[in-house]
């Protein structure tokens, strides 16, 4: 590199990039590294910067009582005389104030808390046991097998410059690919075992709950995702708020891939135990297709072909009742022998 | 004779917007344009010639011409107020005032006093003739205030005083511990302000300890802003272990902060909010590669002077600093682009700039500012 040279910052950004994923594969960055340093730090921000409610009314609780004698001290000798003269003349009208304040502050934390424990009983039946359910899961999560949609997210992804996410990315294969395709590719995958090998396949991924990560992600970063495994489980509410994210989160331009087993499938293609357990279903392509739709996408829908193995054939034409006979074997294919996994591509404008 | 007087909330030394005060003063004295300096505050041992606000109360201020206040805006003061009761033509100059969110959580009052700021910035929108700012990021938040005339006049710093006075004691203590211990020096200089992101750097300093370097120092020098910040960052640098490795060193002498520029081998800023930020020209006057979170007016100040990062996860900054410091070729040429970048900077193109749109306020005057 001359000094009169420009320099060339893409290139120099993408080496770093790649210096980064090689490190993570030789252990010196585990995947959990950031999210480690962040709660350590999260510790000791203020509770109003976390989102933690019982840190957060503790805090207002301590906050809520009002001082009546206000301080007299001064750089100035006369000054505090003149203070405490003035405080001891307003202490009659400073404390009725302070007390009603108080009185008041009072009462609504004594609210906000009532209403935490009300909140905190729905959440053991609702929210709760989804995040419960989700965490046993979790545990029993093994990598997808997405091998059959390797054409398909590449081809989506041809020409996408920028950063492309695969969630969740499981052992990486798919994120391989689009990183041998070119891609500036990362992953998220929230189970650590899983990410671990990911990384140490040379792949740059981050151990984290993927509505997590995304709602870190600045807006309008990402060029591309491509959104596996949690698309399947997740309870309908965060659905929403992934197709939201996913949206807020890519720039014009960006390309999203959703990767599902199906509804139809959801009981054959999964570990009994994980679709039993998993606090939400998958959606059929047609309601990816609205949620993106209504967000400024452009999708179409991608279904695998019927495996030709074990397809019924059909008549031959020219046979009496061959086109009757012809609609209804391409029906029972499709019902019997189809996968009902699907890939909806869509294009943002 | 026409007058340009200044008007600020705190007049202090050893503060950008102090020291540019003082510039601009020479500067108008230059053309012949009577100015004085007028503080809500002026703190011991800023430059002379200053009066307060108090002082001066409703009298009229000299000038027996077109007469204007400049009112630098950075903060919520009731010295605004002052400046927009008076009958004097009206400027401002904008050198950004922080996003009052950042502040809220950690120290609230100082978020209700930005949050003031900016109220009162946008109240002086319609009373003002023309605004200055430091950058084009500070001009465009002006723009969308509904300021009508507006020019980006950068912070007036006598780049080529930068490196005078070290203090060689300073120079031998941080000497000794490199050549003791080994390890790179990081530098970061700015107040500890939560906006500035002094943990960031902590975090991707403890990543590149760990991958890299782990005899690296990372020394913070900057006044304390907000305690409670300080007080987390020595609470997170303890429960990483690198209490010998970090050093919140405070508000140091212009001689030690001189040596901390001299004997530091990288300068990493992953601020959050900068409206100008002079420490990125500091650290290009003193050949340092810089390594920074392109955020805000950051890429406008240091240009190609620096090595910018879209965003700022520890693993990625450590990697970043670990190449700057490793590949001699890079670390070249990115103090040559900073040096180039620094004369964009330098006091008489900014001086010249300054004059160049008192021109233009001067030929705009259709008798609106008081005589």
């Amino acid at each position: 590199m001359a000094l009169t040279e420009p320099l060339d910052f893409a290139r120099l950004n993408a080496e770093i990039n790649e210096e980064v994923r090689r490190r993570r594969a030789a252990g010196d960055f585990p995947p959990g590294l950031e999210r480690e340093l962040d709660s350590l730090f999260a510790r000791y921000a203020p509770a109003t910067t976390g989102a933690d409610f019982d840190e957060v009314v503790e805090r207002a609780e301590r906050t809520s009582f009002m001082h009546a004698d206000v301080p007299t001290a001064s750089n100035q000798r006369v000054l505090v005389y003149v203070k405490r003269g003035l405080r001891s003349l307003m202490a009659w009208y400073v404390r009725f104030l302070a007390q009603q304040v108080t009185a008041f502050a009072g009462a609504i934390t004594r609210s906000v808390r009532l209403l935490g424990h009300r909140v905190d009983r729905l959440e053991t039946v609702t929210i709760v046991a989804a995040e419960r359910s989700l965490s046993e899961v979790k545990q029993r999560r093994a990598g997808a097998d997405l091998s059959q949609w390797s054409a398909v997210v590449t081809n989506a992804m041809a020409g996408v410059t920028g950063r492309v996410l695969h969630a969740e990315c499981g052992e990486g294969e798919l994120l391989a690919h689009l990183v041998a395709d070119g891609r500036d590719a990362y992953g998220v995958e929230p189970s650590e075992p899983l990410a671990m090998a990911a990384a140490r396949a040379g792949l740059d991924v981050r151990a984290d709950d993927l509505l997590a990560h995304l709602r870190a992600v600045p807006d309008g970063a990402l060029a591309g995702a491509v959104l596996s495994g949690a698309v399947d489980c997740l309870p309908l509410g965060s659905l929403l708020e992934l197709a939201d994210l996913v949206t807020a989160k890519t720039g014009p331009g960006a390309v999203v891939v959703v990767l599902s087993v199906g509804p139809g499938a959801w009981a054959r293609a999964l570990d009994p135990i994980v679709s039993d357990l998993a606090p939400g279903r998958p959606l059929h392509p047609e309601t990816w297709c609205h949620l993106l739709a209504t967000r400024g996408w452009d999708p179409a829908l991608v279904h695998p072909t019927a495996n030709p193995t074990q397809a019924l054939a059909p008549v031959p034409a020219g046979t009496p009742g061959a086109e009757v006979i012809n609609a209804n074997v391409e029906r029972l294919n499709r019902l019997l022998y189809s996968s009902p996994a699907y890939a909806v591509t869509a294009r943002r404008a | 004779m026409v007058a340009i007087h200044q008007v600020l909330p705190v007049f202090a030394p050893r503060d950008a917007i102090g020291n540019h005060t003082v510039e601009i003063r020479r500067a108008l004295h230059a053309r012949g344009i009577t100015s004085e300096i007028i503080a809500g505050e002026i703190n011991p041992g800023a430059a002379q010639g200053a009066r307060t606000v108090r002082e001066i109360g409703r009298r009229r201020l000299p000038g027996d011409g077109p007469t204007w206040l400049l009112y630098h805006a950075s903060t919520g003061s009731p010295v605004a107020e002052w400046f927009a009761e008076r009958p004097e033509g009206k400027l401002i100059d904008y050198h950004n005032i922080s996003p009052p969110d950042v502040f809220g959580a950690w120290e609230p009052h100082v978020g209700v006093e930005l949050e003031h700021g900016r109220r009162q910035l946008a109240e002086l929108a319609d009373i003002t003739d023309w605004a200055l700012a430091d950058s084009t990021f500070n001009q465009r938040e002006l723009n969308g205030l509904g300021y009508r005339r507006t020019a980006v006049v950068p912070i007036l710093i006598d780049t080529a005083a930068f490196g005078h006075d070290v203090d060689a004691k300073t120079v031998t203590r941080l000497r000794r511990a490199k050549q003791t211990d080994g390890g790179a020096d990081w530098l970061f200089v700015s107040r500890i302000l939560p906006h500035k992101a002094h943990h960031d750097v902590i975090k991707a300093f403890a990543a590149y300890r760990r991958a890299y370097d782990p005899s690296a120092r990372l020394h913070l020098i900057g006044a304390v802003g907000s305690a409670r910040y300080a007080d987390a960052l020595t609470d997170f640098v303890d429960d990483l272990d690198l209490s010998d490795s970090v050093v919140l060193a405070g508000s140091v002498s212009a001689g030690d902060l001189e040596a901390y520029f001299q004997v530091a081998d990288v300068y990493v800023s992953l601020s959050d909010h900068e409206g100008f930020a002079v420490p990125l020209l500091e650290a290009m006057a003193h050949d340092l590669p810089v390594v920074a979170y392109s955020c805000a007016a950051v890429p406008e100040t240091a240009g190609t002077g620096a090595l910018l990062l879209d965003d700022k996860p520890p693993t990625v900054v450590a990697a970043a600093v670990h190449r700057v410091l490793t590949d001699e070729r890079l670390r070249r040429a990115l103090v040559a682009s900073g040096r180039e970048q620094l004369s964009a900077f330098a006091l008489p193109r900014s001086v010249a700039r300054l004059s160049a749109v008192i021109d233009d306020i001067i030929a705009s005057f259709d008798g609106g500012a008081s005589k």
